[in-house]
């Protein structure tokens, strides 16, 4: 829990099947994202990605060139 | 300041964990799963329950299971440690069994919901992670006690299930009928200090030697 809030990035995704989080997860592995969830369980599947380097804006691009959907969640 | 940084800065230091904001998040989760349990529980729920952004709970908990996770192990440690307080497992038999009578009884009372929550969880996959730690700390401290009182001669050698069994299940059955406002029957019940003491009498009689 002592993480810096503001190093934690949420996204509303449709990273909804296994398949899909196997498929993201090669790509977090590609970008050597190592510390990110997606809860699968909620409605708007979010991804949470715990990063002092990435941008809001770098995440939504690599998520949507990979096929997602992809917004911040407020 | 540039305007645009000024926002971002403001967006950002609104961020900072509140200790307020998280037992605010706790106590009402835990109302939330007894209400609806595990199945029904969702982020959204328990954000509009307690009037914050869904945003905020993932700042928390990285997703509803780690949530349930890390609720269910705070509550169940503080309940363990109320239910430890003032127990000195090297006290006479009489006078350690009574502290544990109180303090359960105390401990139960006051939390009902924090009872029902754990119950749940001990009937749910996040049952192992969950106790793992508390069970050791209890079988050791109420291990001892048993022993000793073996080994003062106090009470017969027995296994620890069946001392837990005669020592506890009495108790745990008039909260039980307390928590329900009923009895058997559905007759209407509400546990009294006399009821306690005078089943708590009858228990120290069964296992004295």
């Amino acid at each position: 829990m002592e993480l810096n809030m503001n190093d934690i990035l949420l996204f509303k995704t449709d990273i909804r099947t296994e398949g899909d989080k196997r498929l993201i997860a090669k790509v977090m592995q590609e970008y050597k994202i190592a510390n990110w969830t997606v809860d699968q369980d909620d409605i708007d599947c979010v991804l949470r990605i715990v990063s002092s380097q990435l941008k809001l804006n770098d995440v939504i691009n690599l998520v949507v060139h990979n096929g997602y959907q992809c917004e911040e969640l407020t | 300041m540039n305007i645009h940084l000024y926002l971002n800065f403001n967006c950002k230091a609104m961020r900072i964990r509140d200790v307020n904001k998280v037992e605010l998040v706790k106590e009402k989760a835990i109302e939330l799963l007894v209400k609806v349990g595990f199945e029904g529980f969702t982020m959204g729920k328990l954000a509009k329950e307690c009037d914050i952004s869904v945003a905020t709970l993932y700042i928390y908990y990285k997703d509803k299971d780690d949530l349930i996770l890390q609720v269910g192990m705070e509550e169940t440690e503080r309940m363990g440690a109320l239910m430890l307080e003032d127990f000195d497992p090297d006290a006479p038999f009489a006078i350690g069994l009574r502290q544990q009578w109180k303090n359960r009884a105390n401990c139960m009372l006051e939390n009902p919901l924090s009872v029902q929550m754990i119950e749940q969880l001990r009937t749910s996959t996040y049952q192992e992670k969950i106790f793992e730690r508390l069970i050791e700390t209890f079988k050791s401290t109420l291990g001892r006690f048993m022993h000793n009182a073996v080994q003062r001669g106090e009470i017969e050698a027995m296994p620890l299930e069946t001392y837990w069994s005669v020592a506890f299940a009495p108790l745990y059955n008039l909260i039980r009928f307390h928590n329900e406002g009923r009895s058997l029957g559905g007759k209407p019940f509400v546990l009294t200090d006399e009821v306690l003491w005078g089943t708590f009498d009858l228990v120290l009689k069964a296992l004295k030697k």
